[in-house]
């Protein structure tokens, strides 16, 4: 049989053209992460290594210093998923296992929409609704009743480490409970029926069947989650305040290295500057792909057939 | 097997010719501008964002009536904007802060030329006390400096006699962003206190020792409105938009007049000799003038004394310095005043293709 011109030509041409694509992204990839190291030069061979640990940065005498931001990073991101991991088993361990048939799915969608909302949204939110909340209610009961932690001793203030915190958990829930939910849906009902057979109570088979079964499961989820708090930049800038003073006060300024650099690279005045929030920018970059790649790897290893990413990402 | 094999090769090769093309084109851009346009009339321009309402919104608009001549501008920022226009990227570059030394010498033959004039006045948020608190320049590096901490402090109760301060925190707030306004607040602070300018010293971003900091005016101003006891410096257009109160900020004439653009143009009227780079301060202004506002700040274009758009560029440029300048006052920009712009005129007749 003859086949028409269109025919013969469809196949190499979607091929190519698909090829094509996939090869682009990869590339583009390479060349992003090239093109960073390539800007991050200057300040690498200015500051060396010492960059991480130093903690001075002043534009003014061209004093560059990665520590300050690190350390912004690491807490909003740590105490971001010390809040967001409980609360997201809690609400796949709800969807899974105890809310009616009826409600799991919208409620369900809803969790994952979260992951919807454009983060210079939420940072707005965070400025017009969290803000005054936090300065007028929430930071002065939490100094009264735990100021004796260093951490809750600060005067409160509309801008901070408590609200970046708070912010970047909102975004991390929706990525836990969604890979986590998917975790729990693949513990076998065998296991979980011969558990209740044998008069586990509701508590009991959660505790010595889905937790266990989903242990890794949840790890690789709560990571992926920390590689999202990780990398927020605009939502934190609008909200955390802008310092380059360490302090353990969660209720005062600090930075974290995606804010710093969305917020100084357009006014960044100095080549040196540049090169530094650049330097910057490779130090995050490498975190985040070795995060996200870890992360991939525990889910992988232990779940084969779920999705990395949840469903609205997908 | 074998179209697989030959649509993976034709796919790699046409990727590495993509890729070849791109690196090539990127580099002769270094060299010679973009130069493949320059038979079209069109202009590019970019940098500060303190100057692109005024760029963008009337400028381009205007000129491209008047003169058939297309202006592009992005506002991506001071710092973008010196390295565009080191790198040739772009026929005209913008930066609120002047060149330093280093940075001239990089840009290889860059002039800058003075072409808005913005002021920055001082907001605050204190229940009770009302409008147009007075503050002197000292004062205000001692509350950014964190040694002045509450609003009835002995030196702010000593300039506002009759005036009823609240023992309330000073929150200082700041642009975490790098800015015109920064540069503007600091430099002031710069010169009138040796402390400030030895420990800090004035730049587009700064380290702040104490206070906030909020992204782009807007985020000042949610700080200030958020923040009971809060100051901060915010652009002049801002602070009439929202309705905040004031502080009147003492000038070398030991006066304290209302921001705006009179005061403004007071300071302007001050400026007597501008040095051969087109460096101009008009911050703090000396005692001769009892009439002038002390936190203002000019904002520069920067473009190269060789230019392959030189015939456009030219009338363009004289063209904002001059007829340009009445669009500004209803930005809050006040008129260049005219020593800046024989200034101006002397250097854009310097450029040539």
């Amino acid at each position: 049989m003859r086949r028409g011109l269109t025919d013969r030509i469809g196949d190499p041409t979607l091929r190519s053209l698909t090829t094509l694509a996939s090869l682009a992204a990869v590339a583009l990839l390479v060349l992003i992460v090239y093109k960073v190291f390539d800007q991050a030069g200057e300040a690498f061979s200015h500051f060396g290594l010492s960059f991480v640990w130093e903690s001075e940065w002043n534009p003014v005498t061209k004093q560059f210093g990665a520590a300050d931001f690190l350390y912004g990073t690491a807490v909003t991101t740590f105490a971001a998923i010390l809040i967001a991991a409980p609360m997201s088993i809690a609400i796949a361990l709800f969807l899974t296992e105890l809310a009616p048939r009826q409600i799991r799915r919208p409620v369900g969608v809803l969790v994952e929409l979260l992951a919807a909302i454009p983060s210079v949204v939420l940072g707005l939110w965070g400025i017009i609704v969290l803000s005054p909340v936090l300065l007028k209610t929430i930071e002065p009961a939490l100094k009264s009743a735990l100021g004796w932690i260093p951490l809750f001793s600060g005067e409160a203030s509309p801008v901070g480490l408590l609200p970046a915190i708070l912010i970047l958990t909102i975004m991390a829930v929706p990525i836990i409970s969604a890979v986590t939910r998917e975790v729990f849906e693949t513990v076998p009902g065998d296991l979980k029926e011969g558990a209740l057979a044998l008069g586990a109570t509701r508590w009991e088979m959660v505790k010595m069947v889905v937790l266990p079964y989903s242990r890794t499961g949840i790890v690789g989820a709560t990571i992926l989650g920390l590689g999202r708090a990780l990398g927020e930049a605009i939502a934190v800038t609008m909200v955390i305040g802008h310092t380059e003073h360490i302090s353990a006060n969660l209720f005062g300024p600090a930075d974290t290295a995606a804010s710093r650099i969305a917020s100084e690279y357009l006014g960044a005045t100095s080549s040196l500057q540049i090169s530094s929030l650049a330097y910057l920018a490779a130090i995050l970059l490498v975190l985040a792909l070795v995060v996200n790649m870890i992360a991939r790897l525990i889910v992988r290893r232990a779940h084969p057939k779920i999705p990395t990413t949840p469903g609205i990402l997908r | 097997m074998k179209t697989r094999k030959i649509g993976a090769l034709a796919s790699a090769a046409l990727l590495m010719l993509g890729v070849a093309a791109c690196g090539s084109s990127s580099k002769e851009k270094g060299s010679e501008s973009s130069g493949a346009s320059s038979g079209s009339k069109t202009l590019v321009g970019a940098g500060s964002t303190l100057v692109a309402p005024l760029i963008t919104g009337d400028w381009i608009p205007e000129y491209q009536e008047k003169a058939k001549v297309a202006v592009t501008y992005g506002p991506i920022g001071s710092g973008g904007g010196i390295a565009q226009i080191t790198a040739r990227t772009v026929d005209f570059g913008a930066s609120d802060a002047p060149l330093t030394e280093d940075e001239f010498k990089e840009a290889k033959g860059v002039v800058q030329i003075p072409w808005a004039l913005a002021a920055t006045d001082v907001a605050y948020n204190v229940e009770g006390v009302g409008n147009e608190l007075k503050l002197t320049g000292p004062l205000l590096a001692e509350i950014y400096e964190g040694k002045i901490t509450t609003w009835n402090d002995s030196k702010i109760a000593a300039l506002n006699p009759g005036v009823k301060l609240p023992a309330e925190k000073i929150t200082p707030v700041y642009r975490s962003d790098g800015s015109g306004d920064t540069f503007a607040f600091t430099n002031f602070l710069s010169h009138v206190s040796p402390q400030w300018a030895s420990k800090i010293g004035h730049s587009t971003t700064v380290s702040f020792p104490v206070g906030i900091g909020g992204k782009g005016n807007s985020g000042v101003g949610a700080d200030i409105t958020n923040t009971k006891g809060s100051i901060g410096y915010i652009a002049i257009a801002y602070v009439l938009a929202n309705k905040f109160d004031y502080a009147l900020v003492e000038n070398a004439a030991k006066k304290f007049p209302v921001p705006g653009i009179p005061s403004i143009e007071a300071a302007a009227k001050t400026l007597k000799s501008i040095p051969a780079n087109n460096e101009a301060t008009i911050v703090d202004p000396p005692a001769s003038a009892p009439e002038a506002y002390p936190i203002s700040t000019f904002t520069y274009a920067l473009v190269p004394l060789k230019s392959p758009k030189a015939d456009l560029l030219k009338p363009f440029l004289k063209w904002a310095v001059t007829t340009g300048q009445e669009f500004g006052p209803k930005l809050d920009f006040a008129p260049l005043p005219p020593e800046i712009v024989a200034a101006d005129e002397a250097t854009i007749g310097k450029i040539e293709s």
